[in-house]
């Protein structure tokens, strides 16, 4: 033993310690940074360590897979249920909040004239395929107190009238069909009377016509037309469309003007049948008066 | 003289409403392509009528043809019957041609098609537009009719091609048959 404490070989591994020591010290004395060999260590490894940190984790999360694999399960299980209730109450929520936001539209009508009597608000089936005047089916028939003949609305304006009413469904045609004719008068100057009726180059546009006007009528492009209700068949005073140009008819005798829909009729999700209004029972009422 | 086993005879049974229950699935799905969107679509229930008739049994088509009609004019919002009623024609010249005159084959099932169902637009277009005097009604022969037409020859090239399918049933059905002289 004595020999080896005499020995150089102990005497270079004193050194060596010594060595550390002071690296030791130096350290301590750097305030946080390392040393330039740490440094040196710590960027020439930095790849390699990249590569085995990432083996290492994949190998750690294989077995942590393999060892609660069973608990993982259970929580995914629970998780996919979880998940699949909050989709199904966001998917009730948007539902509710489209028909809440709907329906708001039309109260504001309703305060106007509470003497319509709406439907519940009517989903549009489909469209009546190659149909160039836009026909559509609801999924709302006879049950739901819809007879033929009745107005079809939004909260925007008129859209047609129920022409194939089956008790479940009803086929509605719209206002851009030559085979239906409004009364319409302009909302601003309440003067400009004419007849509302679909022409098949307007539909082309989805527009519709306004026919019969006075030449010298006071329309300008914008100007809103409304519903006259003189027929009984509308309501009075619903929105129908906005003046897009006013011209002359091909007889030269009457002046005419395209008008568009205020609802987007090639667009529709959701309807109402106006089922009662006042103009609709003094119509009824004059029909039973008259020989 | 046939000889068909009794075994053969049931499988025969079996593949033949097995091909029919296929139609019947392409009936119903066209019938929803008809149904869905609002752009443009092929009248595609005439093809696939035509394209039963050629080489199955007449009344049997006829009678899917008539079907195919009347689910065209649901979906089309015409007269419940008016398109039944001309397809039932349309397939039972379709099958006599066949059976007297053509070859099943692609182009002639193409050609005849296209002849059909530019004849079937004409007439939609007539009653519902042509007769009833609407100003510019030319227009929607230009824009649409023939639009529609366009897309139905399209869409017979897919039905020629899923029938094909369909029909190579009825082909292993007729090589299982023994024939004795």
């Amino acid at each position: 033993m004595r020999e080896f404490f005499k020995s150089t070989r102990f005497k270079v591994l004193v050194a060596f310690i010594a060595f550390l020591l002071g690296m030791m010290i130096y350290a301590v004395t750097k305030g946080g940074y390392a040393v330039s060999g740490a440094s040196i260590v710590n960027t020439i490894t930095k790849p390699i360590r990249y590569i085995s940190g990432g083996i290492a984790s994949r190998i750690e999360l294989a077995s942590d897979k393999l060892t609660n694999a069973d608990s993982y399960y259970e929580e995914n299980q629970r998780l996919r249920s979880e998940v699949n209730e909050l989709k199904a109450q966001l998917s009730d929520y948007e539902d509710l909040k489209e028909e809440v936001e709907e329906l708001r539209k039309f109260v504001v009508i309703k305060e106007e004239h509470p003497d319509y009597v709406y439907t519940a608000p009517a989903q549009v089936l489909g469209y009546t395929a190659n149909d160039p005047f836009k026909s559509f089916t609801i999924d709302k028939g006879s049950e739901n107190d819809i007879e033929p003949y009745l107005p079809v609305a939004t909260a925007e304006g008129i859209i047609g009238i129920t022409v194939e009413v089956s008790e479940h469904t009803s086929l509605v045609r719209t206002i851009l069909s030559p085979d239906l004719s409004i009364a319409a008068v302009c909302a601003e100057t309440n003067a400009d009377y004419g007849i509302i009726e679909g022409a098949v180059l307007a539909a082309e546009k989805n527009c519709t016509k306004l026919t019969h006007l006075d030449l010298d009528n006071q329309l300008k492009v914008g100007s809103l037309m409304i519903t006259s209700g003189t027929s009984g068949l509308f309501p009075r005073d619903y929105p129908i469309g906005t003046v897009q140009s006013v011209g002359l008819e091909s007889s030269g005798l009457s002046a005419c003007a395209e008008i568009e829909p205020c609802a987007d009729i090639s667009r529709l999700s959701s309807v109402v049948v106006i089922t009662d209004f006042t103009g609709k029972k003094e119509a009824e009422n004059e029909d039973k008066t008259e020989p | 003289m046939r000889i068909r086993p009794s075994r053969e005879k049931r499988l025969l049974h079996i593949r033949t409403a097995i091909r029919w229950l296929l139609y019947y699935v392409l009936i119903f799905a066209g019938f929803i392509i008809m149904v869905s969107g609002s752009m443009l679509k092929p009248v595609i229930l005439l093809p696939l009528a035509l394209a039963i008739a050629v080489g199955n049994d007449l009344y049997a088509s006829t009678v899917t043809a008539a079907v195919c009609g009347l689910l065209t004019d649901i979906a089309c919002g015409r007269l419940f019957g008016f398109n039944a009623v001309l397809f039932s024609v349309f397939c039972i010249a379709v099958w006599l041609v066949h059976e007297h005159y053509l070859r099943a084959c692609f182009t002639n099932y193409m050609w005849l098609t296209a002849v059909i169902a530019l004849l079937q637009c004409r007439l939609d277009y007539v009653f519902y537009y042509g007769i009833w005097g609407y100003a510019d009604a030319e227009s929607i022969f230009l824009h649409l009719t023939l639009r529609v037409w366009l897309y139905t020859c399209i869409s017979a090239v897919f039905v020629y091609l899923l029938t094909r399918l369909i029909n190579k049933l009825r082909q292993r059905e007729e090589s299982r048959l023994i024939t004795e002289n």
